[in-house]
């Protein structure tokens, strides 16, 4: 049986802890015995006697660092590493994506670390997503620290003394941090705008009630494929985002930043030009602010008042602002995860690099580096709340500069008519609709949905059956023969008709959508 | 208003309704008056040459043999087609179609009795509208064989079938330049030609598997649409020009589709031999054990499944088993499950037709996806019933070498929980082994899918 050990978080500003009295239950049940290090809890309003309760054992700080499993909220400094023993799994956010030399000092130690900020996003993992956790807290939290500096209302209200207009919210990416925002912020009655790079989640804006803002993404694409430079028109696009971004900063009185790649520097999204074009009292929330900020004039860690009155907020705690929920809900995630390493309820973990989940946070195992791990199939893309520079433009369609294609069209089409004029004019009359009728068919038949694709095959084989006119003419000719021949054609051919057409209304008439 | 303008508008706007006809198809809301557009269409078509016939005055007895000649074909065609079952149809449409290949050749014949002597161009049309008639009669009638599993009509791989058809194909061209050129035409080398296209008919399409029907079916659709385009050129007709080509679009452009969704060529699935590909790559995860499950314990995964994916194959078909499926379908959602149904591109011997055994068993279309828009929800899945598919579900389709490499295949295996339900332990059409049904998390249920299915229905609480 092996010992999981809390111990005390150490960094500055950091409430959360990583276990919580209800999580030390659902760990003793797979068989460990928990030890929790003495007022590690109490500044997430978890008290000692609520640990020992649940069946933890209080320790101090060396012998919780010295226990077999060891959970944290945040990478342990140089210190608190050499209190791990050689063999020991430690699991925090290591941000091996951020700073490679953790992934170096873990394995000097031989130790296993599993990172949470690496665990895939896969739908089986979701459960152990401390990334989106967090990031609903701190998109909560955003509005609420916004609310709290902007001097008005931010819902609109109409009161004996005169109306009050709602406060206008502007939030950029929407991920999980950004949906939680529009949430937030729209329950308190603002007017939400909100805008990502990804198109595909403006259903998602949509349905949180907040208009989705979007930079003119078809017009671009539309001049790719005209001009075929992808490069120029990746700086348009970014061109036209940043005007974009200047008007809904303009307007806005509130704007909630949340473009943060894992790992990586913010994206500059609001340039010190569009903070001096806001009104005074407005205020800038930057969530972004870990990795630098999504404003050029965030300070990381600090909230402070621009020469035009415009507060900008760069807090890097924000989660840790609200440190009994996070701790609660980052308790539940760890816990999941040493439910995945634990297949047997006997206290015993393993480390199975057949799961993608526990092999893709592993980022040292027993001293070696297993960082960074293979690509996973995601299911969702890999950071969802990421606002990225790179522009969506697809890559370059066709090789040929546009001048040259239409010459080489234009020197085939003129041997085309030189050739035709050789075949004689009935013939040239019957090419005509032949053409056209080609053309036609081919847009015709590619909008033909695929499920249709079955009555497709049989109502062209009805229509087929319009030989039937041919047959029919013949009728008239003077032999007996052909007569003959002819009303043999036309039963076949009605046969093809009426049998065709038939079973295609069958088959369509069986399609129904589903009764609401 | 003369008849000659009122036939030649006439058949002006049969051709629109023709395309608008088609064009009803996009979605399934339109598809009842895109049907009923193309019925007018052929009517007013008709009416047109009737007119036209009328104008020279024929004897009682031609417009006798007329009413007569369409009655029976009416007649006919509507027995077979009010009688056949769902699952029979692909083999119908392939029987329809051999008639208007028929009718084809036979106006051609006539046209060229009527007009013996009209000149090269001429000439020309009737022997290339005869020649595709005749083909895609007797195909036509080898691939209907097929479709309704007849014995005589097995696949048969003569030595150096290719070097035969273009023989074929060669003689042919030699008889048209004799007929062409002839002064006046002469019939011996028309009726050669037919006979000889006759038997190109047959050999090509009994060389071919009968995995590759659909395509076959579809290219024999195109043809028969080019058949009634020569005889339009040879008749002066735009109508038929126009209908001909929008059949010809049709045909090739759903045969593109299909060979694109099982990464072939159209040459490979014309010249044959599919399946017949021994296999000499290695393919990994064959040689495990399968785990097999029985009905009752299905139906205790699938009450706790929050998230299932059907996978309906040609297997499914041919056990008439759509109806039990779309029994346990409402009973799933009926607990609040989301059901949905994953088709492959080619499951089945036609394109969509697993959307049409689905839709006659009124499960509802809004829950029938195709591949590319429900491959990546597997990973999301809690079961996956995988319902006579093999082939379209193989992950070896991912190891190159094997006869359906490249192949883009439902990535089913990514679901928590896959049940196959299989009639016996062979491989698929294509006779590749199938690593899914020895995979951990696959269980397999082998039996008659209407059964087992209908089985589990009954282990469902509150039935």
């Amino acid at each position: 049986m092996m010992v999981i050990g809390v111990p005390s978080e150490t960094a500055v500003n950091e409430n959360r802890v990583a276990l919580t009295p209800k999580t030390v239950v659902q760990l003793r049940k797979l068989g460990y015995d928990v030890m929790v290090e003495q007022g590690a809890g109490l500044k997430a309003g978890l008290p000692d006697a609520a640990f020992q309760a649940a069946g933890a054992v209080l320790m101090d700080k060396t012998a919780t660092w010295g226990a077999d499993i060891v959970l944290r909220v945040v990478a342990p400094s140089d210190a608190e590493l050499a209190l791990l023993h050689p063999g020991a799994t430690l699991i925090a956010f290591l941000e091996p994506r951020f700073d490679q030399t953790m992934v170096d000092k873990c394995a000097a130690a031989g130790i296993t670390a599993l990172s949470m900020d690496m665990i895939p996003r896969i739908s089986r993992a979701q459960s152990m997503d401390a990334l989106s956790s967090m990031a609903n807290i701190s998109g909560y939290r955003a509005v609420v620290e916004a609310a709290h500096a902007f001097g008005r209302f931010l819902g609109g209200q109409v009161t004996a003394a005169g109306k009050v207009l709602p406060a206008n919210v502007f939030i950029i990416g929407t991920g999980v941090a950004g949906l939680a925002a529009i949430g937030v912020a729209n329950s308190m009655g603002a007017v939400v705008r909100a805008t990502d790079v990804r198109p595909e989640t403006a259903e998602q804006v949509e349905s949180m009630g907040a208009t989705f803002v979007q930079v003119n993404a078809a017009q671009v694409a539309q001049e790719v494929s005209a001009d075929g430079y992808a490069k120029e028109t990746s700086d348009d696009y970014n061109q036209r985002a940043a005007i974009m971004y200047a008007e809904q900063v303009k307007q806005a009185d509130i704007v909630i930043a949340t473009a943060a790649v894992p790992g990586k520097a913010s994206p500059r999204l609001i340039t010190a030009q569009m903070v001096a074009a806001m009104t005074p009292g407005s205020v800038i929330v930057d969530l972004a602010a870990p990795g630098g900020g999504n404003c050029e004039l965030t300070k990381p860690g600090l909230s402070y008042v621009t020469d035009n009155g415009v507060t900008i907020i760069g807090y890097t705690d924000m989660v840790s602002r609200l440190a009994g929920q996070s701790s609660q809900l980052y308790a539940r995630n760890v816990a999941n995860l040493v439910g995945l390493l634990t297949p047997e309820p006997n206290g015993v973990p393993v480390v199975n690099f057949d799961d993608e989940i526990v092999r893709t946070a592993t980022i040292t195992l027993n001293g070696t580096v297993t960082f960074p791990p293979p690509a996973v199939q995601v299911s969702a893309p890999v950071a969802a709340n990421v606002l990225s520079e790179q522009s969506p433009a697809p890559p370059p369609k066709s090789p040929l500069p546009w001048p040259i294609q239409v010459a080489a069209i234009t020197v085939a089409a003129v041997a085309a008519s030189l050739l035709l004029s050789l075949a004689p004019t009935a013939f040239l009359s019957s090419l005509a609709v032949f053409t056209l009728a080609t053309v036609a068919g081919y847009y015709v038949v590619w909008g033909v949905t695929s499920a249709l694709h079955t009555p497709l095959m049989s109502l062209s084989n009805a229509i087929s059956g319009i030989i039937v006119v041919g047959a029919m003419w013949q009728l008239s000719s003077d032999s007996g023969l052909v007569r003959l021949i002819a009303a043999l054609a036309i039963v076949v051919a009605v046969i093809n008709i009426v049998g065709g057409f038939v079973i295609t209304s069958r088959m369509v008439a069986m399609f129904r959508k589903e009764a609401r | 208003m003369n008849p000659q303008q009122l036939v030649a508008a006439t058949c002006i706007v049969s051709g629109l309704l023709f395309i608008f006809s088609i064009a009803g198809l996009n979605r399934p809301e339109t598809a009842k008056r895109g049907t009923a557009l193309g019925v007018v269409g052929m009517a007013m078509a008709m009416a047109a040459a009737m007119i036209e016939l009328t104008a020279g005055e024929p004897s009682r007895a031609t417009y006798l043999l007329l009413a007569g000649a369409v009655l029976a074909g009416t007649v006919i065609g509507a027995i077979y087609a009010f009688t056949v079952k769902m699952t029979g149809m692909p083999g119908l449409v392939a029987l329809f179609n051999s008639f208007g290949g028929l009718a084809s050749a036979l106006v051609g014949f006539n046209s060229y009795l009527e007009h013996s002597d009209s000149g090269a161009a001429h000439l020309t049309e009737v022997f290339l509208g005869t020649m595709i008639g005749v083909v895609t009669f007797t195909g036509s009638i080898v691939a209907w064989a097929k479709l309704s599993e007849k014995s005589w009509a097995r696949q048969v791989l003569l030595p150096g079938r290719n070097w035969i058809n273009l023989g074929l194909l060669l003689a042919s061209s030699g008889l048209g330049y004799w007929f062409v050129n002839s002064a006046d035409g002469a019939l011996l080398p028309l009726l050669t030609m037919s006979v000889l296209m006759a038997v190109f008919g047959i050999h090509l399409v009994l060389a071919i598997g009968g995995a590759d029907m659909p395509v076959v079916v579809s290219i024999l659709n195109a043809y028969s649409g080019l058949a009634a385009t020569f005889a339009g050129f040879m008749l002066n007709s735009d109508v038929l020009i126009v209908t001909g080509t929008l059949v010809g679009s049709s045909g090739l452009i759903l045969s593109y589709l299909m060979c694109r969704g099982m990464n072939r060529s159209f040459l490979s699935v014309i010249l044959g031999g599919f399946g017949q590909l021994t296999t000499t790559v290695a393919i990994d995860g064959v040689d495990g054990v399968v785990t097999e499950i029985v009905p009752a314990k299905v139906a205790e995964l699938l009450v706790n499944a929050e998230n299932v994916i059907i996978t309906p194959g040609y297997g499914m078909a041919v056990a008439q088993a759509q109806h039990p499926v779309a029994q346990l379908t409402r009973l799933l959602r009926g607990f609040g499950s989301e059901v949905r149904f994953a088709v492959h591109p080619v499951a089945g011997r036609m394109p969509g037709h697993m959307n049409v055994l689905l839709a006659e068993a009124q499960v509802p279309y809004d829950l029938v996806f195709e591949m590319d828009e429900i491959n990546d929800d597997f990973a999301t899945a809690d079961v996956v019933l995988v319902i006579g598919a093999n082939d379209t579900v193989n992950p070896a389709a991912a190891t190159p070498g094997t006869p359906i490499s490249g192949m883009p295949v439902l990535r089913v295996w990514e679901a928590k929980q896959v049940i196959v339900f299989k009639r016996g332990r062979g491989a698929g059409y294509a006779g590749v082994p199938n690593p899914l049904f020895y995979a951990d998390n696959t269980a397999m249920c082998f039996g008659d899918a209407a059964q087992t299915i209908q089985a589990i229905n009954a282990a469902l609480p509150g039935v």
